[in-house]
């Protein structure tokens, strides 16, 4: 039984149809990749999933259970985690007190939570930074305090949106490390929303492409950088063009 | 748990040394006051001063921690005011039986309402609250059965009561309304390290980042907002047995609502302490510029400064004098 | 049968001078998303204006209105420049508390200076009784002010809609950055806003002088009416504006009529609530 099932989600927006009938399947333990060119629909798809959206047909089931139409709190409690591409968060909590707050989603007692805090910024490498306050820190640094937050609520699937948008070349090569080794110490399950290709492409094991909408390809990564159909979508004319030289 | 929980609550022991002792000057302050204290003005300043403590600590939770400007904390407090003094006149019911059903009955409209107006986000949340405690006030002024815009007046006993908390001498009605404060920084104390504590600061923050958080947003400031009643409610049934005479102006009125929150912003909404720097400063200027100008004709010149102040605030520093404090103390 | 009437003629032309009340809240949210809770404070300023002026110079009341006007669009424009500009920048908490700040500060101010007496005009050309039309009575100042109050929204509605400052107004609305770099003057656009909301409502005062008290609390209750008028007809929208104002008008006399006055301004402030409830996004809202 896979771990995520999405079954002919539709979602429609005034005169767009965001979604059309898409469906696909995240087994446990995979990394998923989820690319398309802007508009294609991959924001509202991760929407739909973790609950901002309400899906206008189809099912999504995690763990062999139906989830479509949960609030993003359920959806979370039920076991997915997501990140957010700009995460601003303001006021008097400081990095180490926001991955408490990922911990209580589980344990209600604050001893434990500070504990399990501690443990993930020390994975996270995150410790320089505990008692600094969100808007203080990097850009490079939020997104792993986002990632650090979503870990703390113990998910069994994490969602990624845009995890390296804003990142430099180094950070995000950083970033793609940290995302394996996340990956290997949780035993977690990982779906990447992302528009650079150095983060999908290398630890995707599968990806899945979306354009105007609809799913258009599904495959493992090198078969989907040959895939034509998804380089002119995704890639535009021109780029099929210099591959053929 | 509940043992951690009392050490929690016991214990200052993350707080800096300052504050530590800031907090010990004014537990010895409150202590050593009815004592040295010269005058019966000075006594009921004070005690005026720790009612509203018990206000503001009361609507940090929702309006401070929580970031929900409710606009209506004297509702509730009119409501087991009401309770207390109506219960007395009409089935002579002592202050320590009513009181538990006023503060029930304070804490269940705050569930109410919460549950509804709480879907509300910000301004839109504000002006429900406003509105809501403008219907209330309208109809306690001219509900008859209650007294109407004339009040209420508390039958006194012939002797000192304890279980009618009448007395003489305004020593036990400082030392009880202390007790009261103290219980409320107390919980305050366990409250800003709970679970319900983070996830509230967590909301103010963020609300979508809080959702995907597994917080059942909705939910976690709907028991906030009534733990913001139920510390409006003792208040409200102390002030009923303190004064001996409430009405629909004095506890009912949007103006204490507002008041209450202006109090707690501009000492620091969201943090521990700020509401009782707020009243701090207020209170007494209030008192000792009312007492002064009261003569001279002019009225609300307090709540000229406070807005004033308020303004000044937001447009600046919206954490209020404690995040002044704050700022120093980390440049440092 | 004559009441009925009676109390929806009455009622709709108390509506048209609430949606003229509500008119300025609905700009000044249009434009940047924030509630001016002094909003009923500027009413109050307009009502002292138009009142003074007309008793100072024993003057028309009705030639009071562009003196109104002026001196809300002032006050407006002063309000924006020397503190919400400040609060746009801070989050949302301050915003609520600046604007919250300068409504108290404005009321008691007022207090200070005019003291916390009712005070009415005595003549005018629209202080004049009833008109009797048959059985049905109709209130002279009260068709007059709705009149005026009809040509004053429309004239904004014009002055937004058809105009390149309107167009200013809207872009700014749409997309404050996008805008900037149209070579819109942003800044001046949202402190125009203000002048405008401020204009409305001051002549809205100044109508309303004509057959209501003057006092110094007296923008709480009408801007009370003027939240409910907005969120009725959905923040932001104009023309929501003008229709949630004919129904709550009619709210305002039908329950003052059959209900009792006392309670007139409870049944207002209960209709919002319960359409804050059911929808809050309002009838012409999003």
């Amino acid at each position: 039984m896979a771990l995520l099932e999405v079954i002919g989600l539709t979602k429609k927006f005034v005169g767009v149809v965001a979604n059309d009938r898409i469906s696909f399947e995240i087994e446990k333990g995979e990394i998923v990749g989820l690319i398309g060119p802007n508009g294609a629909g991959k924001t509202t798809l991760f929407n739909c999933i973790v609950g901002y959206h309400k899906p206008d047909q189809g099912t999504v089931k995690f763990n062999g259970k139906p989830i479509t139409g949960f609030k993003p709190f359920q959806t979370n409690r039920a076991g997915i985690g997501r990140t957010f591409q700009i995460m601003s968060i303001s006021g008097s909590l400081s990095v180490s007190e926001n991955v408490m707050v990922g911990s209580f989603c589980r344990v209600s007692d604050s001893r434990t939570a500070r504990q399990e805090a501690a443990e993930i910024l020390n994975l996270m490498e995150l410790e320089q930074e505990a008692q600094a306050r969100m808007n203080e820190l990097p850009i490079a640094a939020q997104k792993r305090v986002g990632l650090a937050m979503a870990l703390a609520t113990k998910p069994k699937i994490l969602m990624l949106d845009e995890v390296a948008a804003g990142l430099n070349p180094r950070e995000t090569e950083e970033m793609v490390a940290l995302l394996q080794k996340i990956h290997a110490a949780k035993d977690l399950t990982l779906f990447v929303t992302e528009h650079v290709m150095e983060v999908v492409m290398p630890i995707s094991q599968r990806i899945i492409v979306l354009d105007g909408g609809q799913k258009i390809a599904e495959g493992k990564p090198r078969d989907i950088a040959n895939d034509e159909r998804v380089i002119r979508a995704y890639l535009g004319e021109k780029y099929v063009e210099g591959r053929k030289h | 748990m509940p043992m951690h929980a009392l050490k929690d609550a016991l214990s200052f022991g993350d707080l800096p040394a300052s504050e530590r002792i800031g907090f010990a000057i004014f537990i010895a302050f409150c202590l050593v006051f009815p004592w040295i204290s010269k005058g019966s003005f000075a006594q009921a300043v004070m005690i005026q001063f720790l009612i509203f403590c018990l206000y503001g600590l009361g609507w940090n939770l929702i309006g401070g921690y929580g970031g929900q400007v409710a606009l209506g904390q004297a509702k509730n407090v009119g409501m087991s005011a009401y309770t207390v003094a109506l219960f007395m006149v009409w089935w002579d019911v002592p202050f320590w039986f009513s009181t538990p059903i006023g503060v029930i009955i304070a804490t269940v409209e705050s569930f109410i309402l919460g549950y509804f107006l709480l879907r509300l986000k910000g301004h839109y949340f504000a002006i429900a609250t406003i509105c809501v405690s403008l219907v209330w006030q309208q109809l306690f002024v001219n509900w008859d059965l209650i007294g109407g815009a004339r009040g209420v007046e508390l039958p006194l006993k012939e002797t000192p009561n304890f279980v009618y908390m009448q007395f003489t001498s305004p020593i036990y009605y400082h030392y009880f309304a202390f007790v009261l404060v103290m219980g409320a920084i107390l919980f305050m104390n366990w409250f800003r390290k709970s679970r319900l504590g983070y996830q509230l600061r967590a909301i103010s923050a963020n609300e979508e980042v809080a959702e995907s958080l597994g917080i059942n947003i909705h939910w976690v400031k709907v028991k906030a907002y009534c733990i913001t009643g139920v510390f409006a409610g003792m208040g409200g049934a102390f002030y009923a047995v303190y004064y001996n005479y409430i009405d629909p102006f004095s506890v009912m009125h949007l103006e204490l609502s507002i008041m209450i929150a202006l109090m707690t912003m501009i000492g620091g909404a969201g943090s521990m302490w700020g509401p009782i720097i707020g009243a701090m400063i207020l209170i007494p200027m209030d008192r000792y510029l009312g007492a002064w100008l009261g003569g001279s004709g002019i009225v609300g010149v307090d709540f000229m400064i406070y807005a004033f102040m308020v303004m000044v605030i937001a447009a600046y520093e919206p954490r209020g004098i404690w995040g002044i404090i704050e700022k120093a103390r980390r440049r440092r | 049968m004559e009441t009925l009437l009676s109390t929806t003629i009455s009622g709709l032309l108390m509506g048209m001078l609430f949606a003229l009340v509500a008119l300025g809240l609905a700009i000044i949210f249009g434009v940047m998303d924030i509630v001016n809770f002094a909003h009923g404070e500027f009413l109050m300023v307009g009502m002292y204006a138009a009142f003074l002026t007309a008793t100072g110079l024993s003057m028309e009341p009705l030639l009071t209105l562009p003196v109104s006007a002026v001196i809300c669009f002032i006050l407006g424009m002063g309000s924006y420049y020397l503190l919400v500009r400040y609060l746009l920048k801070g989050p949302m908490l301050a915003q609520l508390l600046g604007t919250f700040g300068l409504m108290i500060f404005i009321r008691y101010l007022a207090m200070a200076i005019f003291g916390p007496d009712y005070k009415t005009l005595e003549q005018g050309l629209l202080i004049r009784p009833s008109i009797n039309w048959g059985p049905v009575m109709i209130s002279y100042p009260k068709l007059g002010a709705a009149v005026i109050s009809v040509t004053a929204f429309g004239a904004v509605y014009w002055l937004i809609n058809r105009t390149r400052l309107g167009m200013a107004l809207k872009a700014t609305a749409l997309d404050v950055e996008a805008a900037g770099y149209m070579g819109i003057n942003t800044e001046k656009m949202r402190g125009l806003a203000w002048g405008l909301g401020g204009a409305t409502v001051g002549i809205a005062g100044a109508l309303l002088t004509n057959f209501y008290y003057v006092f110094p609390t007296v923008g709480l209750l009408f801007v009370m009416i003027a939240f409910a008028t907005v969120a009725l007809g959905g923040f932001g929208s104009i023309k929501g504006a003008f229709i949630a104002g004919l129904i709550i008008g009619l709210i305002w006399d039908f329950g003052g009529t059959y209900v009792g006055p006392e309670y007139k301004f409870a049944l207002i402030y209960l209709t919002y609530f319960l359409v804050i409830i059911l929808r809050p996004q309002g009838l012409f809202g999003w």
